[in-house]
Parts: structure tokens; sequence; C-alpha cells
């Protein structure tokens, strides 16, 4: 193998492959790239077993030929190369000859042959979306999966498609965020029931950039996200989700509506005293009166008070700060809704996208309460 | 007169039956095994009040005949043994002879058997005295049932359990039984609640994995993995070993020829086995079935034969070798962690010099720096601060010239203590009136450390986390009738648990302080263990203790960590101020004595 690459393209698609390589690999294959010069181009993968990407960049090759390269080295590498190309040799040994400018390098590397084959999703239907949206969906969803790593069926998010919607929802046990958005597509009989897509295929969906829509396929155990010349492979992670439908509570009737910011930054006050062991805030919601507290045995106590429009019953509820956090942080709306009923049952929350229309209730987030 | 007698016959019965009968669940044990032995294929246990009431058992094995079921009550009758010779090769369950006799010495018993329909046999005893003995009608089989156990025993009657404890005992015998047996039927009931249902499934692998199934649920089962076979001629090793998810709980069952035993000598290979092959200490399932050539194995170590001796030293290798299989690929997919070829055994006080004093923080860098002269660096103008901090560190750690004083009280133990410095960053020198003192400092710091957060812990109002979905407790019977009784003190402490139709018990709220993995691993580890309190305050001190120990442990500071001496009189001031100074929440030694009077004798003053 001997291949000219540009020093930049190469590490754009470097970076990507990052997230797949997995860093504690036990097998030592695991934490290596596969290269492949053929044609014009450079193809390389990286994979955890779970989770493969198979990417690639335009390359004069002058001789074709493959090697698996330690992934963490080789990126270093190329990140401090200050020339704008790259040879790449393959040298006897499986070693292989960096060279950029007057740099010069020689690392080990392992027989293409002793890397994994990836998984090849063959399928006769493929859905369309754009990235934008699914990097959306996400976004919103993400911090509400499970690291748990027993709890292996929350380890993802579950990815639901009918012909007008595109649906994604996930949950760790205390809280549930659930995304859904129009979609209009035909052939997406495949999801109707939901496939749990693991968390590192959601966030290297993430790290994606670019207009190119993506391309969906399954076929039984695996997903295949491919986006231009890139295809994020994942397998479908097994194990039943909860039944999240009949979970979310639809008959609250107290509602109150404040504005998104103000709770954000008031909750993020009051936690400073909220426990270090276990983290709890009040809140305490009269007319047109939000009052958040928190106490602590070995700290203090904190309090603050945020307007709202409320012309219910009062009613109180404790709940982890975090949570709220994480609830707010991942929508933009001026307003937010949390919709409640008493200390015992749970707060969903929704963002208010649009005061006259139903916008809004597109994204919702369940939190379960804490007895504070 | 004499004042030494001849205890009467009756008398020495019933100190013999001590031995094998203990309480209600030791003469289910000897009943079942008679009925196994006699090649039963349905066995049916009823019990009243726990089993100290009644105790049923019926089983349609081969039965007796009148002369047999009159001598089955006689001391050290049985049909298993006649000579020494025998007794080298028990294949069977109960051999002692004594079973029988020893239960009749303390009971109400009432025998009817039939080796065919129709001929069938009624003894009742009492306290060793045949009352009757009577044709009766029976199919194949035998039913014996046990009333009023210890009736002439008020000594070891008043030592028996609330009934739901002597229950529950019963109940984990019979589950023992039914794991060794998968091809047999096995019903438990307790004033007519059905506890144990499992009906028959077969002798294999896939057999016994149903059987766990019936017991233990669904989770549990779709865990294992089946240990590859293994052993010499003659020997068989199988069972199965849980995955990664099943290290909650203490599900170890131990099987050797049958019989349900605790042998610490299988115990701890299979502790170093996970240890070695998954590099933590938390002990997945395990159903381990060793099957030794009877003259192979000595089970008559212990009157409850829950011990046994291999003779073949070589066999617990086979075995660590068949379980490290097992867990390698219980483990999944993933290869085996690679160790280092070399593994540099961990040892905690090895002398590595002073260079390997662990790197100092910067506030205890700032500490040393005050201990210097000052003067000295404030010349040179140059301030090599690696060099010239490390030095200062290690000057400071070991070079102390000046030691100080601290006078330490608490109530009425007062005490004189002075620091003479810090043994290779790990354990301190304390002199006192008496001798010198070894504190480690890691174990004294978790003490403190731990004291402070329990009583912390124990002041908060606990804060309760609810679930979304209520967590269903996939539960044995036995693990179900323990745990139904904690629910109402479990409550408090945040634990909350729900009962559902069927007697499932479902988690529903956690304590804040626990993820949901933690605080289900906690409950059924209260499920399992064997001897667990009720009352409400010991249970509570039970969890917040399991927590805090934890959290002590890894906030402490460690060793080969060099300490500024004011950090060391904080340490030893804040160690004598607690309830417990002399040991670790672990349970080892934060202090080692060497008194003056042993220093004097070893150095030949005395």
């Amino acid at each position: 193998m001997e291949i000219v690459v540009s020093r930049e393209e190469l590490v754009a698609e470097l970076a990507l492959l990052q997230g797949i390589v997995e860093r504690r690999a036990t097998i030592p294959v695991l934490s290596h790239l596969l290269f492949q010069a053929e044609g014009e181009r450079l193809s390389l993968a990286a994979t955890d077993l779970d989770v493969s990407l198979s990417t690639g960049c335009g390359a004069e090759v002058l001789r074709p030929g493959q090697l698996a390269v330690q992934a963490k080295k080789f990126t270093e590498i190329v990140r401090a190369l200050g020339a704008d190309e790259v040879r790449l040799t393959l040298a006897e040994g499986n070693n292989l000859a960096i060279e950029s400018g007057r740099s010069r390098f020689r690392i080990r590397g392992l027989e293409a042959e002793s890397f994994p084959t990836l998984p090849k999703v063959e399928s006769s239907s493929e859905l369309e979306f754009p990235l934008a949206t699914l990097r959306q969906m996400i976004g919103k969803v993400l911090f509400a999966i499970s690291s748990e790593e027993s709890r292996f069926q929350l380890n993802g998010a579950l990815f639901k498609a009918t012909d007008s919607t595109l649906e994604l929802v996930a949950t760790d046990g205390y809280r549930l965020a659930r995304v859904e958005t129009d979609f209009s597509g035909a052939g997406a009989e495949g999801l109707a029931q939901g496939v749990l897509v693991p968390r590192k295929a959601l966030q290297e969906i993430l790290r994606f950039s670019g207009e190119e829509p993506v391309r969906f396929r399954r076929n039984e155990h695996h997903l295949s996200f491919r986006i231009g010349d890139r295809e994020l492979i994942s397998r479908i992670l097994e194990g039943t989700f909860p039944d999240y439908e009949r979970v979310i509570a639809r008959d609250h009737e107290k509602k109150p509506v404040l504005s998104r910011e103000a709770l954000q930054l008031a909750v993020r006050r009051v936690s400073l005293l909220s426990g270090e062991r276990a983290r709890g805030v009040l809140l305490r919601f009269e007319a047109d009166l939000l009052t958040i507290s928190a106490a602590n045995p070995d700290l203090g106590e904190a309090e603050e008070q945020v307007v709202c429009r409320y012309d219910g019953e009062p009613v109180q509820i404790g709940l982890n700060p975090d949570y709220i956090g994480h609830f707010l942080g991942a929508i933009e709306s001026n307003e937010v809704r949390l919709e409640l009923k008493d200390a015992e049952s749970q707060c969903v929350g929704f963002p208010i996208e649009d005061p006259e229309g139903e916008a809004g209730d597109r994204y919702l987030c369940v939190i379960m309460p804490m007895h504070v | 007169m004499a004042r030494i007698q001849l205890l009467p016959d009756h008398l020495v019965s019933q100190i013999a039956a001590g031995e094998v009968v203990e309480r209600p669940a030791s003469v289910v044990k000897e009943l079942v095994e008679n009925s196994l032995d006699a090649g039963a294929r349905e066995i049916a246990v009823e019990l009243e009040v726990g089993g100290k009431r009644r105790i049923r058992i019926s089983d349609d094995g081969s039965g007796m005949g009148k002369e047999d079921a009159l001598l089955a009550f006689d001391q050290h009758a049985t049909s298993k043994i006649r000579d020494f010779e025998d007794l080298q090769r028990v294949a069977t369950l109960g051999f002692r002879g004594e079973a029988l006799a020893s239960i009749a010495a303390v009971a109400r018993v009432e025998l009817l058997t039939a080796e065919a329909p129709g001929e069938g046999w009624r003894v009742r005893i009492e306290g060793s005295r045949v009352r009757s003995v009577e044709p009766a009608s029976r199919a194949r089989g035998t039913t014996l049932e046990i009333a009023s156990l210890f009736f002439n025993v008020p000594a070891r009657r008043k030592f028996l359990k609330q009934p739901r404890t002597e229950l529950r005992r019963c109940v984990e015998v019979v589950q023992g039984y039914c794991l060794a047996c998968p091809d047999i039927t096995f019903r438990l009931s307790h004033e007519g609640r059905s506890i144990i249902d499992a009906t028959a499934t077969s002798a294999d692998g896939e057999g016994l994995r149903e059987r766990i199934r019936q017991l233990f649920g669904d989770q549990l089962a779709d865990a294992l993995v089946e240990l590859p076979a293994g052993g010499a001629a003659g020997e068989s090793i199988r069972g199965f070993v849980g995955k990664r998810e099943t290290a909650k709980g203490r599900r170890l069952f131990i099987f050797v020829n049958g019989r349900l035993i605790r042998d610490r000598q299988v115990l701890a290979t299979y502790y170093r086995a996970v240890r070695d092959e998954w590099k933590h200490d938390e002990y997945p399932s395990l159903f381990l079935f060793l099957g030794v050539p009877p003259e192979d194995l000595d089970v008559n170590v212990h009157p409850q034969k829950s011990e046994v001796r291999f003779r073949d030293a070589s066999f617990v290798h086979r075995v660590s070798r068949v379980l490290r299989e097992g867990l390698v690929s219980a483990r999944g997919e993933e290869a085996a962690p690679l160790r280092e070829a070399w593994g540099a055994a961990e040892r905690p006080l090895a002398w590595s010099g002073l260079g390997a004093v662990s790197e100092p923080s910067i506030h205890e860098t700032a500490a040393a720096f005050d201990t210097r002269d000052a003067g000295a660096d404030a010349q040179s103008g140059v301030w090599d601060w690696r060099r010239d901090g490390r030095q200062k560190i290690a000057e400071a750690a070991y070079d102390r010239a000046s030691p100080s004083e601290v006078p330490l009280s608490r109530g009425s133990r007062d005490r004189a203590v002075r620091i003479l410095g810090q043994y290779k960053g790990a354990i301190l020198l304390l002199e006192t009136p008496q001798g010198l003192l070894l504190m480690d400092q890691h174990a004294a710091h978790e003490r403190v450390l731990y004291e402070k957060l329990a009583r912390a812990m124990e002041a908060e109002e606990p804060k309760v986390q609810r679930l979304l979905v209520p967590q269903l407790l996939e539960l044995s019977p036995s693990e179900r009738l323990q745990l139904d009784s904690l629910v109402e003190s479990l409550q408090p402490m945040g634990l909350q648990l729900e009962r559902l139709s069927g007697g499932d018990l479902a988690l529903v709220g956690v304590p804040a302080v626990l993820s949901d993995q933690q605080a289900l691993s906690l409950v059924l580890e209260l499920a399992a263990s064997e001897e667990q309190s009720t009352d409400p305050a010991a249970l509570k001190r039970q969890i917040l203790e399991s927590v805090a120990a934890d959290r002590a442990c890894k906030a402490a500071i460690k060793i080969h960590h060099a300490l500024p001496m004011a950090q060391m009189e904080q340490l030893v001031a804040s160690l004598f101020a607690c309830d417990d100074p002399y040991s670790c929440p672990h349970g080892r030694p934060t202090l080692l004595e060497m008194s003056d009077a042993e220093l004097e004798r070893r150095f030949g003053r005395r």
C-alpha cells in the first residue's frame, strides 16, 4: 500500500472514527483502524463490535493494500503534522510509514485480516430523513439514557417511525424523555414496533454534520445509518423497553407555566444546598408564584421565588434538580409548562413553542418525584 | 447414694436426637432424603405453624412392610449400611440410621406406608414408644406426619424461632432438593397456601434450567451459562454460572452427590475464580453440582452432612478449571482482560523507597513547605518546585525531629499520645504511656469518615426517589417469604416495596442516595441473607452502614501518602473521638499495640 492523502480530509474522518474506537479495548485489534486503499480512495473503518463506522477519503493510490493501524497514535501523529499532504506506505512486517513534509514516522500495525468483518445491512426498503432533524431529536433524549450497565435495555433510546411521524424515547427509570416529529416517508413498517439504538450510536450521529440526508436501513440484528459515503452500523439493543405510553400521565390538572431561563437559574442556585449524597429540591406552586427550596442538615437552607402563571390549588413536589436541569437544557423555548398532580405523582414538563399552538406537545419529559 | 447414674434410655435418645433434629427444617431434610432414597417421583410437604405444629411428607416411593416400618424407628436402624465396608461407599442421602428414631424420640409420629396398594400399615409412635400398629390402606408410598415437635423437650422448643423463620428454613431445604433433583416433582404448602410447586422437568442441563426458572423466575434462568463438562473419570462437575447481572443477592448453591452443602473449600475456589477471571468481587449466581465416587468423599464430618471432605485433593483443581471456563463464557464475547505477564502482586506495605511516595496534593505541598527553612530558598532565588517539593515532602514525612504531643480525651478514656512519625507513608507511630501504637492511616481515616457519614445519614430524613416503572423482583420462594416480612420495616428507610397479587413484590421507590440498581442489590441481599433482623432500627443501621462503609472506603486517604504533622494530629484526634476507634468499618484493625512489657521482654530486659 502506498498512498497520498490530504491531511485535512484525513483529520476530519479520524475525528469521527475516534468516537467508535474502544478506549479500554481488551481485544487489541479493536483499538485499531482498518485502512484499505483501492481505486481513488482510502477506506477507513473502526468497530467496537457493537457499533462500527466505515468512512473514507479521496486518495492518490500508488499501490493498493490494507493494514490495521493503532487508532490513537495514528490520529495524534496526523493531527500534529505540519504539511498539507501525507504519504502512507505499508512497509514490511506490518509497519506503516507516515511521511509528511520533513517528518517521518514508522508505526507498528496489525494484519488487516485480524480486523473483524463489519456486518452488512441489506434491506429492500430504506428510509430517508434530514440529519438536522435526527440530531435535534437525539439531543432532546440523550440525557435520559441510563448509564447503569446492568440495565442494558435502557442503555439506548427507542427509535420508532410511522408513515407520518418519527419518535425517539429514552428513560433511566427515574425520568423519561420523548420527542416526536413529522415525517413523510413511506416504508417505515420495519420501525413501527421501534428498535433500541445504543447510546454510542446516537452520540456518534451527533458528531456528523453536513447537508446530506440520513439513509436508514435495518435487518434483524443491525441498523445502518448512511450519511454520504459514511456508514454507521449499530447492533440493535436487545431487551424490552418499558411500556412508556402507559406510564406517562395525561390527566394532571395543575399546569403552571413559567419562564424556562428563570426556572433553570433558580433551580441551579437553590440546588447548591440540596445536599451531596441525595440531591433534592422542593417546588411549591401557589397562585402565580413558585417557591423553590432546599435544606440540608450539614449545610443550611436555600429558597428562591419565581413568578409563574398558575391559578390552581397549591401543590408541591420534590424533584432532583439535575433532572430539571437536563430537561430545561435540552429545549430552547422561552416558556415551559409543568403538569402536576401531587407530591407522589410524576411531573411532566413541556416546552411551549408557541402560546397558541400545540407544537410543544411533541416533546415531553417525565420526572419522577422525590420525597424530600 | 452414688452421684453418677446411668441415664435412662429415653433421655439418651432425646440427647442423640438433638444432634440430628434441631428444628423443623432438619426433620424436613431427613424425611425428604428418605423419600428420595425410596425412589419417590413426587414428594409433597405440608406444614403448619412453620412446621412446629405439624409436618406431613408424602411420597410415592417404595414404601415399607410391617417389619421394616417398626424397625425404622430403632436407633441406628437403616436399610443402607450393613457393615463398615458399606459405610465407605455411602451413595444414598440418609445413612446414619438415626433419623427416624431421633425424630420419633422428640415428637408424635404417624407413619402410613404401603409397598403395594392395599398392603399398608399405620404405625403411631410418641416419644419413642409405639402406641399402635394397624393395617391401613394407601397407594404405594409413605406418608409421615410429625406433630408437636419437641413436645417432650421444652428446652429445645424454646429455642425454636418464630413460625415465619422456621417456615423459611424448611422452604430453603426443599428448594435445595428441588435443584438437586429436577426430575422429581416437589410441592410445599403452608397451612393450605402453596409455596413451592415444581413439576418434574428432566435431569439434564435444560431440565435444571427449567427448574431454576420455576423457583427463581425468568430473569435469572435466562442469565445463566452452563458450565462446560469437566472432571476425571467417575466424577462429574456440572451446573450453571450467572452472567454479570446476577451478581446480586447471594444465590450460591453447591451440591455434592445430590446434597446441598456449604463447603468453604469449594466456595473459596469459586470466589478466587471470580476475582481472577472477572477482576472484581461481586459474585454471580452459582448452581454447582459435583459428583464423586462415594468412596472418595467423607460426608461423615458433620451430623447434618453440610460439610464434606474430598479424598482426592486435585478434584478441587478440576472444579476450579471448570468454573473458570464457565466464568469466561458467562462474561460474554469480550475477550479476557489481558493479564500483565508479571503482574505485580499488591503488597500494600512493600518498601518502594521514598521516591514512590504519592504525588502530594497542592494543599499538602503547601503544608510541607511551611516546615522547611524558608531562608535557604529565598537566598538561592531559584525555585525548582518539583525537585524541591519532593525532597521536602520526604523530609516532612520521615525526618521530623520534633514530635508533637496531642493530649486526647474522650469520655472517661483519657489518652496521652505523642506522634513519633509516619512509617513508609502508611502507618502512624504513636507513643503512649503503656507502649507503642501502630495506626493504619487508611483504616483509621475510614473509621472516622464512616462514623461521620453514618451519623449524618441517620439524622437526615431519607429522600426517596420514586421509580417510573415499578421493578418487579424475581425471588425464590424462601426469599419472597423473608422480604415480605420486611416490607413495613424497609419503608421508613426509603426502600419502598409494593405487594402485588400472587405474593409478588415490586420496588417502587429507592433511597435517593442509592441508584436503583444499588437499591435492588441491597433488597435482594436482604432477601437472601440468612440471619436477617426485622427490627426497623437494626435494619436501618445495617443499610446505612453498608452505604456509609462503601463511601468511607473510597474517600479515605490511601497508603503511600505522606501526611504533614498537622494532618496526622487531626487524624489521631478524630480517631480517638470515634465510638469504636479500634477497627475500620470492614472489621480490620486500625490500631496495633506493642506494650512496654512486650518490648522489654523481646529485648531480654525481663
